[in-house]
């Protein structure tokens, strides 16, 4: 039997067991980097990596929350692609960017209240549930355009990716906003707290009377809204909507998930680390870039970013 | 005290196959402790869930202070005041202690839809001091140990203010000091009125702590007794009655030979001590005791599942040591438990299930030929008489009872001389049980040695040549077939202390 007089000061201990894997990682990339490329460290490479790594925040805060509840979004950025080639549709026929930020986002939420909907209500795995949503949304997207990009989108759009206040581009205000607002949500709401007790005891969560499958599908409708917000920024970084703008995101979402220490089972999820993780992810695309490495090559480092990650923390837990 | 707070009248639930209960009537007074009483299966926990929304009764009425009233869901329960201490914890890992306590009746911050954690912390620590509990709030509760997430469960419902209190087990994983703050907290409940539901194996507390005492067996009411009255020989007698499925009952021909597994000394990192037990051929040896007390542990040691700390394993006057992959090559079978879990892919057909323990045996050579296979395969089911319409038939189509057939099956085509079963029976109809048993029976008297564990005490009396019972980690006591009644099973099985 444990005494229980003895204090836990499991917070901390719980921070010093997580933060090492992903900071460490982002603090070797951005020293590696810094060493190899004398550009790295400049102000306007900084802002580079933070517009670059705006979008990818934005799906991947959501993602987070879907991992916490043991399941997985996979057509997020194929609902991304489709979003932002409707928001460039809609621009090209109303040259409306209230409008279009609406029906976007409205797309999104739809599509996100599906997948949720299908997962819970019919109990059907997220990993399939998601995978056909993907390729529906990749064919709907490429359907819309007929395969071309949607270039008649105006001027207007176009400053949400390049507009600054106080000298800071707009994206980054975006995605702080977007952090901002799923660190309120996952910490400070009940929403949160269900979505962390949906992944670690779903049974508790219901015997103590709470609408267990609501909750649960708004996760996936948070996701499809995410994305939806998300694409405005995608289709002002190309002033175009092209249809296959962000396919195959959900990898470098799921990766900087995964190498932020948040694990798939029990509902165990750090946002921050998400934080951290879309950082490593963006330093290792931008670093590599500037390096001169082939986008094919990067591909790889990410995926070897994430063995590395699982890795050292799963050397951690054992120690 | 005129009314009873809360009456159940003729509750029915019906499991497939199962009566879990059978017209059960129940009822608790504010102010008293109601002892729930009944071997494992018994249909208290069915009981319970029906209490608190969790299951919804078949058949029956309830009552709340003379009124009828229905639970259809956990809300309708608490908005009745029950609240509910579960055995199986009810704790979202990666929430800290305030979190859980308040799991689904959070309270509201200053801005609407936010939680106000610092009031839900504050009183968290109250309900803790309450339990003398010197945790920190925001502790995960996944870094608590098991006392520990115990008190923190007890926390939960203490700070419902419930009018009825049902515990399920509270006491399993206590300490001492925690066991008896806690029977403080349950008189000081019970002087302010509250209600309480006890469920309990360990006989001293019903003694000390019961007003009143209900018997369940088999899903049947069996009958109450009065704890100043009554005697704790009185109530093992009710709780295990008389059987009428003796279908299996094994006639014994038995000549136990050799030692075939010889247990010394053994403890796990799963909570396992000092084990010592020994099986010969043809003889089938029990393994009983409560839910809990180690019994599958033992098992999983023994195959080299869990790590064996101390203590040795000789198959055949050998040791064993290593993987599981050793054991089944020294002639080892572990039957486990949870047949769906660990024993069967049941998306797969039955004749590939069947086949694929023995298939390093049957084809040393790695390549395996389709058609012997499906021949030994087909052998196998018409052998074991599993009921299926062919074997391509995915194995979670087939009924709870053939299954466990095919499980059995897997090892018979390793040629294992030794098996360990693990509640073989558990969860399939009576048939089938016979059938499974008959199999056994059959591979004793071809000299297997066979180590069975069983909740039912019926099995273990009507089936094993001796058994070892076993309580909290150890074991508590050897009956020989003279001394192996259902009464000294459970009189051994439970804590007197």
């Amino acid at each position: 039997m444990r005494d229980l007089t003895l204090p836990q000061n499991s917070t901390v201990a719980n921070l010093m067991q997580r933060i090492p894997g992903v900071a460490i990682m982002l603090i070797i990339c951005i020293l590696g980097f810094a060493l190899l490329s004398p550009d790295f460290l400049s102000m306007r490479n900084i802002a580079n990596v933070g517009v670059q790594s705006a979008i990818l925040l934005m799906i991947s805060l959501p993602m987070t929350l879907v991992i916490m509840t043991e399941g997985i979004d996979m057509s997020i950025g194929a609902v991304l692609t489709f979003c932002g080639v409707v928001a460039a549709y809609v621009l090209g026929q109303t040259h409306n960017l209230p409008i279009a930020i609406v029906i976007a986002v409205g797309v999104g939420l739809v599509i996100g209240l599906m997948n949720g909907a299908i997962i819970v209500y019919a109990n059907m795995p997220p990993f399939v549930v998601t995978l056909g949503t993907l390729g529906i949304c990749q064919s709907l997207a490429l359907i819309l355009t007929d395969g071309q990009s949607l270039t008649d989108v105006g001027d207007s759009i176009g400053l949400a990716y390049n507009g600054h206040l106080l000298g800071i581009p707009l994206p980054i205000y975006f995605a702080l906003i977007s952090y901002l607002v799923s660190y309120v949500l996952l910490y400070h709401t009940r929403f949160g707290t269900y979505v962390c007790a949906i992944g670690g005891n779903r049974d508790a969560l219901k015997l103590a009377g709470v609408r267990v499958n609501l909750h649960h599908v708004a996760v996936y409708a948070f996701s499809g809204v995410m994305a939806g917000v998300a694409s405005i920024l995608l289709t002002a970084r190309m002033s175009a909507g092209h249809p296959t703008a962000a396919i195959g995101m959900e990898f470098d979402a799921i990766a900087a998930v995964i190498v932020g220490g948040t694990s798939f089972e029990k509902g165990n999820g750090w946002l921050f680390g998400t934080f951290l993780g879309v950082l490593t992810v963006g330093v290792l695309r931008n670093g590599l870039n500037l390096v001169g490495v082939q986008s094919s090559v990067q591909v790889a480092s990410i995926g070897l970013l994430v063995l590395v990650a699982l890795l050292l923390d799963s050397l951690k837990s054992k120690a | 005290m005129t009314q009873p707070i809360l009456e159940l009248r003729s509750i029915s639930k019906f499991f497939p196959g199962i009566k879990a209960l059978d017209q059960v009537s129940f009822d608790v007074f504010s102010g008293e402790v109601h002892m729930l009483l009944g071997e494992n299966g018994a249909g208290k926990s069915t009981l319970m869930k029906v209490l608190c929304g969790a299951y919804q009764a078949d058949a029956g009425e309830i009552y709340y202070q003379g009124q009828p009233v229905k639970i259809t869901n956990p809300s309708d329960a608490r908005a009745l005041g029950i609240a509910v201490i579960f055995q199986e914890f009810s704790l979202v890992p990666y929430l800290n202690i305030a979190q859980n306590i308040f799991l689904g009746r959070e309270y509201s911050g200053k801005i609407p839809g936010t939680i106000d954690h610092a009031r839900m912390h504050a009183e968290a620590r109250h309900w803790l001091d309450v339990l003398s509990l010197n945790i920190d709030t925001h502790t995960l509760v996944h870094t608590l140990g098991v006392a520990q997430q115990q008190m923190v469960e007890i926390a939960k419902a203490l700070s419902q203010n419930a009018k009825i209190l049902v515990m399920d087990e509270p006491t399993a994983a206590l300490s001492d000091r925690e066991t008896s703050l806690l029977f403080e907290m349950i008189r000081k409940l019970q002087s302010e009125g509250v209600a309480i539901v006890y469920i309990s194996h360990r006989m001293a507390e019903v003694f000390s702590m019961g007003d009143r005492i209900t018997v369940l067996r088999d899903g049947k009411q069996v009958g109450s007794a009065d704890p100043k009255t009554t005697t704790p020989d009185e109530l093992v007698q009710m709780m295990v009655g008389r059987r009428v499925d003796m279908a299996y009952a094994r006639k014994f021909t038995s000549k136990p030979g050799q030692v075939a597994l010889k247990i010394t000394n053994l403890c796990s990192d799963n909570g396992i001590t000092d084990i010592s037990i020994e099986v010969r051929e043809g003889e089938i040896v029990g393994l009983a005791g409560l839910v809990g007390a180690g019994r599958t542990e033992v098992a999983r040691a023994v195959f080299g599942v869990d790590k064996v700390t101390s203590g040795t394993v000789e198959i055949f006057g050998k040791n064993r040591t290593g993987e599981p992959f050793n054991s089944v090559k020294m002639g080892l079978a572990l039957i486990p438990e949870s047949r769906k879990i660990e024993g069967l892919a049941l998306i797969r057909s039955v004749e590939e299930n069947i086949i694929l323990s023995g298939l390093s045996k049957i084809f040393p050579s790695t390549w395996i030929q389709v058609k012997k296979a499906q021949q030994i395969s087909q052998d196998l089911i018409s052998r074991l008489r599993i009921a299926t319409p062919s074997g391509k038939r995915a194995a979670m189509l087939l009924s709870g009872g053939n299954q466990q057939k095919i499980v059995i099956g897997k090892w018979l085509t390793t040629d294992s001389k030794i098996y360990i079963f693990d509640e073989p029976t558990r969860g399939i109809d009576i048939g089938a049980k016979a059938e499974i048993f008959a199999l056994i029976y059959k591979l004793v008297e071809e000299g297997a040695a066979v180590l069975m564990i069983s909740s039912e005490l019926s099995e273990i009396v009507n089936v094993c040549d001796k058994a070892y019972v076993m309580r909290e980690g150890r074991i508590s006591g050897i009956l020989e077939k003279s001394e192996l009644t259902e009464e000294n099973v459970l009189t051994l099985g439970m804590t007197n202390a």
